[in-house]
């Protein structure tokens, strides 16, 4: 995470995608905001439309945040599952007997949602386009893929919170929606401060 | 008498005129086809697998080599490993991707480079294959439905519906079938990873990068390119280590070489020459005619070659100086006679040796003409015509010019006459007695090598590099593999499936392999059937059960029991269009072009790859299982790519002999015809040096092979006019003298290639450095007292 460094690019990378001058609210103000938080907790809720079928499945959890180190999801209902994403691999889950953790697109989903949650535009840069706007209390990210290959899957993604994230909406090519909504979230376990607040580190 | 010669020798002499002035316009015409040929300047050839042999045994094997080894030629590898893996990638990628592009010229050096996580996503699989899922099922699959129905297949079914990183699709696809059957076939082991492609190399994560040249590999701007972007990446991040594997680092490393050997060993031999040739004629003069017919001779070589072949290859270029061996003989031997009787110097008593010489090295190219190496073609053409050209040069042009002839030559000549010549010759019956002991000892004790390491100059840690990254991803070359044909499709592909069965079994015992069969990703027909009719009873009581968990509407089970009723079979043409499966093209042969009469008994063919993993001890082992495994069907065909290459060097080695003693024993009838019972003293330097060389090979034990064997041609070629000029001009001291510079010169020329280290070249160096060392040894022994008549 070498991001500090560069804030100088990323904010004319910003200036030149962003058009007309009402430039309220940076990516890098979003960037510094997102690294505040060490460590998170919370639950969430989270809602899959299926557009071939017009049905919604729901379910709910937990989650634990540790910025840089991990997520764990943990699944409460309707079925109950634990899935951890660490920075170094992505997706890690108990479950091996099924295989599920050789498969590549859903390693790479989970890469996706770790930096999505950690607010990595650095390296979410690489793949999408960003499209920052609204303010410090309702502020709001527009993710489109540049590749092609990107593009047969996810249309966009949109990002929204306040002091922490609050809602992903992932759009998929084929019309399914995604959508996680994280609410009572706050920080936990104090030893976690020691790493101090540089962004460097 | 004299009357009538006196006008016939004028009208020869007009005639020989007019053939000059005819010679010039030849060779000013050639100057004008070189200049034109070379407008865009020279194009040359670097390849050293021009010199291989093409296939012509087995018109499908070569047609699956072709195939099998198209893509790798292009395409290069690096492997890096740094502290700032990601960083130090990005500038890697940046260099390479700007290379060639701010030089000055139009063209980039890459047209292609992968490195992002995103770059090898195609586009989705699933859609080519979707209709296809439900006939596919991987063994674990199989075998789960075999034991419960599919009941345990329910929760991780589930998982999927509500997990983030799910992508269900529960008409289509409850359970996952395909997703699981594509993670199956995708044995990749790279890596997304922080962004970039990484593979794991001794427990070292390392970012890969893939590039696509936009030349060809062997393009020396492209090589020199890649080179200084490289060296000046490594200098500028000293903590990062890179892994090289291409064809354009070997192509770039043997034409680095052979640069490095032609300015050296090439140059080293022309300052000798030079050195020699003054040192005896003690005129600049002398020196430049002699020079003189040796350029005629390339400028003659240059364009025609050209015009024939397109290009010219590296190795053609190294034996022009070569050439300057043996066409300097010519000039050398009307010189010496010239020096040393001055006035009385007549051509005409000279030309029946220069001709014969001329007929007896020509005839030794030719017989290499014949050969099926594209690269020993265009050598031995290339040879052919300078020595053509060098001799119509000497013949037509050099009588006419006036030259000094010094007393120091002279007294030279007479020296060495005396010096070397010994008492008593060689009889008939002691070179009959060493001829028999040569043989036995050669028949006894010579061995020989056909490996194909002798084409490759590759530096030992080029070669450690490329195992490496093969092994870190575990591609396959396609050097091993078994070739099946089959009258149509599905008997193939069940061929195909019970070879890989066997193969299985033998990896389960414990052989360390790697197979890529066909048959894994598109199982024969009635696989294809058990799987539907397992699917059918999965989507029984257990998709019930799944859509009700799940909370799903009822009407789900009817749509999705409905797709299963129209599933179309999976054909190998649709896997092969598909995004997964275009990598899998290079496996199928399709219907090969076959000679009309066969077409009967073989319609379609496929390769399966066999990649031995193990210790390179084990390889004769499995050798021999997979040979007796092919050796039981006749459908079934073993190919080891490499050790196919080496039994082609080995049958042209035995073929160049046959073509050889052919043209050797069609000269002995010519001799015969001129010399008679003199015909032994012709013969004995050529076959004796011949003979010795290779008992000393036996002796000491170096393995003749192709090269080595090429290089005795030459000393057949040199030894046969020192022959042809000992028996014709036996008794004059300039005529030994001509022959001895005439050997000492070729000596510098070829000798001095057993110091390349190109294999190759050093082979043929050594076997030219003994063999005219003992053609000069020889002559001595053998000239006749008085002149030939």
């Amino acid at each position: 995470m070498r991001i500090k460094g560069k804030s100088l690019r990323h904010a004319l990378v910003v200036l030149l995608l962003l058009s007309g001058p009402t430039l309220a609210f940076e990516l890098d103000d979003l960037q510094d905001r997102l690294n505040q938080t060490e460590t998170l907790e919370g639950r969430f809720e989270q809602q899959r439309y299926l557009a071939d079928l017009d049905t919604r499945l729901k379910s709910t959890g937990h989650f634990l945040y540790e910025r840089d180190a991990r997520m764990v999801w943990v699944l409460e209902t309707p079925i109950e599952d634990r899935l951890v994403f660490t920075a170094e691999n992505a997706a890690d889950s108990l479950d091996e007997k099924a295989g599920a953790g050789s498969d590549r697109q859903r390693q790479q989903v989970g890469t996706l949602l770790l930096q999505l949650l950690q607010g990595d535009w650095h390296a979410l840069q690489e793949r999408f386009t960003l499209d920052v706007s609204g303010t410090n209390e309702a502020w709001q990210v527009t993710l489109e893929p540049k590749a092609k290959a990107l593009r047969q899957r996810f249309t966009r993604i949109e990002l929204k919170g306040a002091d922490y994230l609050d809602n992903i909406a992932l759009y998929a090519a084929n019309e399914d929606v995604l959508r996680v909504r994280f609410f009572d979230q706050r920080p936990f376990d104090p030893s976690a401060a020691e790493a101090g607040n540089d962004p460097e580190r | 008498m004299t009357l009538s010669a006196e006008p016939q020798s004028k009208r020869m002499a007009t005639l020989l005129r007019l053939f000059a002035w005819l010679w010039a316009l030849v060779l000013l015409g050639c100057v004008l086809g070189l200049a034109w040929l070379v407008r865009d300047g020279l194009p040359v050839d670097t390849r050293l697998t021009a010199m291989l042999p093409e296939d012509h045994q087995s018109p499908l094997i070569e047609q699956a080599n072709v195939q099998l080894g198209r893509g790798f030629e292009d395409r290069f590898v690096l492997l890096l490993s740094s502290p700032n893996l990601k960083a130090d990638t990005q500038a890697l990628a940046r260099a390479l991707g700007d290379a060639g592009k701010h030089e000055g010229q139009d063209t980039p050096l890459l047209a292609k480079i992968d490195w992002r996580d995103t770059d090898l996503i195609d586009s989705d699989p699933r859609q080519a294959l979707g209709r296809y899922r439900y006939r596919l099922l991987t063994p674990e699959l199989q075998h789960i439905i075999d034991q419960d129905g599919g009941e345990s297949l329910i929760e991780p079914a589930l998982r999927n519906l509500f997990s983030p990183t799910g992508q269900p699709d529960p008409v289509a696809d409850p359970f996952g079938l395909l997703e699981r059957w594509l993670d199956a076939r995708d044995e990749s082991p790279v890596q997304a990873r922080n962004g970039l492609l990484t593979v794991t190399l001794q427990g070292n994560p390392h970012a890969m990068l893939i590039g696509d040249l936009a030349g060809s590999p062997y393009d020396i701007g492209a090589q020199q390119a890649m080179t200084r972007t490289l060296k000046d990446f490594e200098q500028d991040h000293p903590q990062a280590t890179l892994l090289r594997s291409g064809l354009i680092f070997h192509a770039a490393a043997g034409a680095r070489q052979a640069q490095r050997e032609i300015t050296t060993i090439g140059l080293g031999a022309f300052i000798g020459l030079v050195a020699i040739l003054l040192l005896v004629f003690r005129s600049p003069w002398v020196l430049a005619q002699m020079m003189l017919p040796l350029a005629c001779g390339l400028l003659l070589a240059l364009p025609v070659t050209l015009m024939l072949f397109g290009r010219l290859h590296l190795m053609t270029l190294a034996f022009g100086a070569s050439l300057i061996g043996i066409a300097i003989d010519y000039a050398l031997h009307l010189q010496c006679d010239r020096a040393v009787h001055g006035r009385d110097f007549r051509l005409g008593r000279l030309l029946p040796g220069l001709t014969l010489g001329l007929v007896s090295s020509l005839l030794a190219y030719l017989a290499q003409t014949l050969t099926p190496m594209p690269g020993l073609r265009q050598m031995a053409t290339f040879a052919a015509l300078g020595l053509l050209g060098a001799w119509l040069s000497v013949v037509l042009w050099l009588p006419r010019m006036r030259l000094p002839s010094p007393a120091a030559t002279r007294r030279l000549a007479e020296g060495l006459w005396r010096w070397t010549t010994p008492r008593r010759g060689l009889t008939p019956s002691i070179a009959l007695v060493g001829l028999l002991i040569c043989s036995a000892l050669i028949g006894w004790q010579l061995t020989s090598d056909d490996s194909l390491r002798l084409l490759n100059p590759s530096p030992e840690t080029l070669l450690d590099q490329e195992r490496q990254v093969q092994q870190a991803l575990g591609s396959d070359t396609g050097n091993r593999y078994l070739l099946v044909t089959a009258t149509d499709e599905a008997a193939l592909l069940s061929r195909l499936a019970t070879l890989g069965d066997t193969l299985g079994d033998w990896i389960d015992e414990g052989l360390p392999l790697r197979i890529t069969n066909l048959a894994d990703s598109v199982p024969p027909l009635g696989v294809q059937q058990e799987s539907l009719a397992r699917v059918k009873r999965l989507y029984g009581q257990p998709l019930k059960a799944l859509v009700q968990q799940a909370g799903l509407d009822d009407k789900v089970v009817e749509r999705a029991r409905t797709r299963l009723e129209d599933a179309p079979v999976l054909d190998v043409a649709t896997w092969l269009d598909s995004p997964l499966g275009n990598s899998q093209r290079r496996l199928w042969l399709g219907e090969p072009e076959s000679e009309p009469e066969t077409q009967e008994s073989v319609r379609i063919a496929a390769a399966l790859l066999v990649q031995f993993t193990g210790e390179d001890g084990q390889a004769s082992a499995l050798e021999q299982r997979l040979t007796a495994l092919a050796g039981n069907d006749d459908d079934v065909i073993y190919v080891n790519r490499v050790a196919r290459i080496g039994e082609l060097l080995g049958q042209l080695r035995k073929n160049i002999v046959w073509w050889v003693a052919a043209a050797v024993m069609a000269l002995s009838l010519l001799l015969i015809w001129r010399y008679g019972q003199n015909t032994w003293r012709v013969l004995t330097p050529p076959l004796g040096a011949l003979l010795g060389t290779l008992t000393l090979f036996a002796l000491i034990g170096i393995p003749l092979n192709v090269f080595s064997q090429l290089g005795l041609l030459l000393v057949l070629g040199i030894g046969l006019d020192a022959g042809i000029f000992s028996v014709e001009h036996g008794s004059r001291a300039s005529t030994w003298l001509a022959i001895s510079l005439s050997t000492l010169t070729s000596l510098l020329a070829f000798g001095l290639l057993t110091f390349s280290a190109t294999p190759a070249l050093h082979y043929l160096g050594l076997s030219c450095l003994i063999g005219l060392a003992m053609v000069w040894c020889l002559v001595p022994w053998v000239r006749p007292s008085r002149e030939h008549a």
